[in-house]
């Protein structure tokens, strides 16, 4: 089967957020880019399937600037990814149905059975490519996805999809494009002489150029104008009291009159 | 100019859910007093045009399919692009749930639309549509300009209030998707999430979380009881879903659910960052913890250091008690 997982760089969860100087974006200067969130999970569930599936090959994917873009590409190798595609851009793209024609463009003409994307990432939390891009490429998409499994009996994918108040259970012939929400167990971390080994491993490198046609029509469609980190929490007031039943009588009329939280 | 809006809605136990409710609401505040108009998916219902049309929808279409339920959202992009072929709109608003969220993504890229989800306003701007919306788990809010002709925004639910009621009287149209192609796909099996009692954790006005703290699985009950006397939602860290004690479903946090009610009360959980930006959107967080050096306390707008065993039963008394329960 042929598994491609598409990923994108985004900070350090760690990172101490910190507007640009024009107010407009995330300050990265100094931050680290990363491989995180839905994104680890989804290389770590096409890792497992390649594994289950006898010949199986998994590449990753991804649509942005260096150092950043390669950076995560040699962190998926390093994972145990079998090639990987980098996708370059001059800058970040803000606009993911921008990302979603880019990786729609490059991926029409080489199909993969299965096309795996993190739900949503940990920066912008849109979780649009994933349902962009099976539109472009007109294939059934389903986001919030686990469970993800191949009956080779039958030749079809299993998964669950959660909505908002159900858990669904649903089958679907490939190609399938999935927005997984999780792997079917933690991600795992790439070991020291994997990360040495990745560093010689050669990245396919798409130029921007053999891109533009795809993309061009969708510059400046969505831009930043305002990066804003809410008003600085003064640490919780605590509440005094003596007794168990004190704590609670004075927080209950603090949520019920100064809060108006009460129902 | 007015602007043209188109409202996608769904539909909850036969009427416009929440989210479909708030995004009529916002819509006909966009219009400005000009007819807005609403596309439900489903099958065709008095009860429910009537309902939505008194949330401020001047006429609604349904989108219907023997098997409308049971399709992936890029499924109904060809007749959504047909009726927008028909009747053009400036602008499609659509509740930002996963359902939402799938057909935003679909319905834009074939459209070839600006698009923006989980956003908590939105202006027209000079240039386009500014969407405000939570980045980074709503470590921070960016503020957004989809520019060029047309956009498709899938609003937060609880996000906006709900419309309050007016009298209109929509028109209701039904436009079968007969074309409508499941693309390989079935539907097997649909499960209510688990949840426990009470709302669904990603649209109650009020969350109770329990933590580590907790210490296990059976004197989790003591969080249920406390949501039940608030008619909140149940949540939980991730320590206690890997645990076991309770499902995955609950938890709140970096690789769980992110929350933002109006109440948020953590309790015997510490405010592990993984933990916190699955929260901090929340208008009041209430923590309760042993530890009063716990991080929690640093993000919580009010705290109780304090055994929660002892904490939590007198503050179930005291809420049943205001409550006249």
């Amino acid at each position: 089967m042929e598994i491609v997982v598409c990923v994108k760089p985004v900070p350090d969860p760690e990172t101490r957020l910190k507007p640009s100087p024009d107010q407009r974006t995330l300050d990265t200067e100094g931050v680290k880019f990363v491989l995180a969130g839905y994104d680890e999970s989804a290389v770590e569930q096409a890792l497992l399937l390649r594994d289950q599936v006898p010949g199986s090959t998994v590449r990753a994917v991804a649509y942005g600037p260096a150092p950043r873009t390669p950076e995560i590409l040699r962190s998926c190798l390093a994972l145990g990814c079998d090639a990987v595609t980098h996708l370059e851009a001059p800058a970040p793209v803000d606009d993911p149905i921008a990302v979603a024609a880019a990786l729609g463009h490059i991926l029409a003409p080489r199909p993969a059975e299965l096309i795996l994307v993190g739900k949503q990432s940990l920066d912008d939390e849109e979780g649009l490519v994933a349902p962009a891009l099976g539109a472009l490429l007109q294939r059934p998409s389903f986001s919030s996805v686990t469970d993800l499994r191949w009956s080779p009996e039958r030749s079809r994918f299993t998964f669950q999809r959660s909505t908002d108040t159900a858990i669904e259970r649903w089958e679907a012939l490939p190609p399938l494009v999935v927005g997984l929400q999780q792997a079917w167990n933690d991600p795992r971390t790439a070991k020291l002489p994997n990360i040495l080994k990745a560093r010689r491993q050669p990245i396919e490198a798409v130029p921007a150029s053999a891109i533009a046609a795809a993309v061009g029509g969708r510059t400046g469609r969505s831009l930043p104008l305002k990066f804003e980190l809410p008003a600085p929490r003064a640490g919780a007031r605590m509440i005094d009291y003596t007794t168990p039943d004190e704590a609670a009588q004075r927080l209950v009329r603090i949520l019920r009159e100064e809060a108006k939280v009460f129902p | 100019m007015t602007p043209e809006i188109l409202v996608i809605g769904e539909l909850r136990d036969g009427q416009p859910s929440d989210a479909s409710r708030e995004a009529a609401g916002v819509a006909s505040q966009l219009a400005a007093g000009a007819p807005v108009r609403g596309l439900l998916i489903g099958s065709p219902s008095e009860p429910a045009t009537a309902a939505w049309g008194r949330d401020g929808i001047s006429e609604v279409c349904y989108l219907t399919a023997p098997t409308a339920a049971a399709l992936p959202a890029g499924a109904l992009v060809p007749g959504l692009l047909s009726l927008l072929s028909e009747r053009p709109a400036d602008l499609v608003l659509l509740p930002s749930t996963t359902f939402g969220r799938e057909l935003t993504g679909a319905l834009a890229a074939r459209w070839d639309a600006g698009a923006a989800t989980g956003v908590t306003a939105i202006t027209r701007g000079t240039g386009g549509w500014e969407v405000r919306r939570p980045v980074f788990g709503g470590r921070a809010t960016e503020t957004r300009l989809l520019s060029g002709p047309r956009a498709v925004v899938a609003l937060r639910p609880r996000g906006f209030p709900t419309p309050e009621a007016r009298e209109l009287t929509p028109v209701s149209a039904q436009r079968p998707l007969s074309e409508a192609d499941p693309m390989g796909t079935t539907l097997v099996g649909t499960e209510p999430m688990v949840t426990g009692q009470g709302p669904s954790l990603s649209d109650a006005p009020i969350v109770v979380a329990g933590g580590r703290g907790v210490r296990s699985a059976d004197q989790f009950h003591l969080i249920e009881e406390l949501a039940a006397a608030l008619d909140a939602a149940v949540g939980a860290s991730r320590a206690v879903t890997d645990a076991g004690w309770r499902p995955t479903s609950l938890q709140v946090g970096q690789t769980g659910r992110t929350v933002t009610p109006q109440l948020y009360i953590a309790v015997g959980i510490s405010g592990a960052i993984q933990h916190i930006v699955g929260m901090i959107g929340s208008r009041v967080i209430v923590a309760i913890n042993s530890d009063a050096s716990a991080p929690i306390f640093k993000v919580a707008d009010y705290g109780i250091a304090g055994d929660l065993f002892q904490i939590v039963p007198a503050l179930i008394r005291e809420i049943r008690r205001v409550r006249g329960r």
